[in-house]
């Protein structure tokens, strides 16, 4: 026995006539979007790891570069300056000391060489120069 | 050719089986949001919105359910969000309403604006909760399974609703008769 259904007095609403054309007309214009879309992300990317490498590469060589001796002994720019020119008075009562420790060396000298600590010391009044090895 | 195969072609980006599918389900989709929503203009607008995510989540269809209960599953979803941002917003500018009149929106016969109207009103009352499973049900034509499916409820609860939705819309109705032939003696009075 079929039940009695209100609904079917109800009127049923249709699609417009051009229903079919502007879904595949919004198709289209979305496939576009998301194809733009998809680029935008993918220079997006690049332009991270980009900006990323350069700060990296700015970081290491302007900013962790490798401290001189001089500035690991603590002595400032200009101080060895007014050194010999009557300069300072607290400033005359350094000697600055640079020592340079070098652990490979020293590793090694645990075997071949006899256990050697050389501390290099400014004898001399004149104009300060950084000693190479 | 097989509504399976359809989407099938779909997932592999065939705008031809779209349009096929599209074809199929249009008029049932339109209806289906406009008893709904209770505005066509609306439902012609989630109808479109329903057939692009039919191609663009075609992947996530599996074929353990019927297509038709998964496109009326996101039809339902869209249709939710809507009328929930419609009670929050319940504010319609006038030039809106203008657009809508003059963009062909859906009018009802009127030579049957009697119980059919009154049927609308009743209709567009009832609570989402029973209004859903009596569309799918006598409009429609889902099985309790089906909508059980849609809804992702029990077909225990689904049945009751619809019981519920129904006798709502019948003691709705019953007022309005009633109402209707009471007022000729009010006016007689």
């Amino acid at each position: 026995m079929k039940e009695f259904n209100l609904l079917e007095k109800l009127e049923r609403a249709k699609a417009p006539p051009d229903f079919e054309q502007k879904v595949l007309a919004l198709l289209s214009e979305r496939k576009e979007k998301k194809r733009v879309r998809k680029r935008q992300l993918s220079f997006s990317f690049a332009g991270a790891f980009a900006f990323l490498l350069v700060f990296f590469v700015v970081f290491n060589v302007f900013i962790l570069q490798k401290k001189e001796p001089m500035d690991l002994a603590g002595v400032k720019k200009g101080m060895p300056a007014a050194f010999g020119r009557g300069g300072d008075l607290e400033m005359r009562d350094y000697i600055p000391i640079i020592e340079t420790v070098d652990y490979s060396n020293e590793r090694q000298s645990l075997t071949h060489e006899p256990k050697t600590i050389y501390i290099l010391e400014q004898v001399s009044e004149n104009i300060l120069k950084e000693i190479k090895y | 050719m097989d509504e399976q195969e359809l989407v099938r072609q779909i997932q592999e980006g065939d705008e031809m089986a779209f349009a096929e599918i599209v074809k199929i389900y249009k008029n049932r989709i339109v209806n289906y949001l406009y008893q709904l929503t209770g505005d066509y203009q609306k439902a012609v607008e989630l109808s479109q919105e329903t057939f692009m995510r039919v191609f663009f989540k075609a992947n996530k269809y599996k074929p353990i359910a019927p297509f038709s209960s998964w496109i009326y599953t996101i039809a339902l979803n869209l249709a939710r969000t809507e009328i929930r941002r419609a009670q929050k917003v319940s504010m319609v500018y006038l030039d809106d309403l203008q657009n809508i009149h003059k963009s062909g929106a859906f009018v009802s016969n009127p030579a049957d604006s009697g119980l059919s109207r009154n049927l609308r009103q009743a209709l567009n009352s009832l609570h989402p909760r029973y209004k859903i499973p009596v569309v799918l049900k006598d409009m429609e034509g889902f099985s309790l399974e089906e909508i059980a499916q849609v809804m992702k409820r029990p077909i225990g609860t689904i049945k009751a609703r619809i019981n519920r939705g129904r006798n709502y819309l019948k003691k709705a109705l019953e007022g309005a008769m009633r109402d209707k032939s009471e007022a000729p003696k009010n006016e007689e009075s």
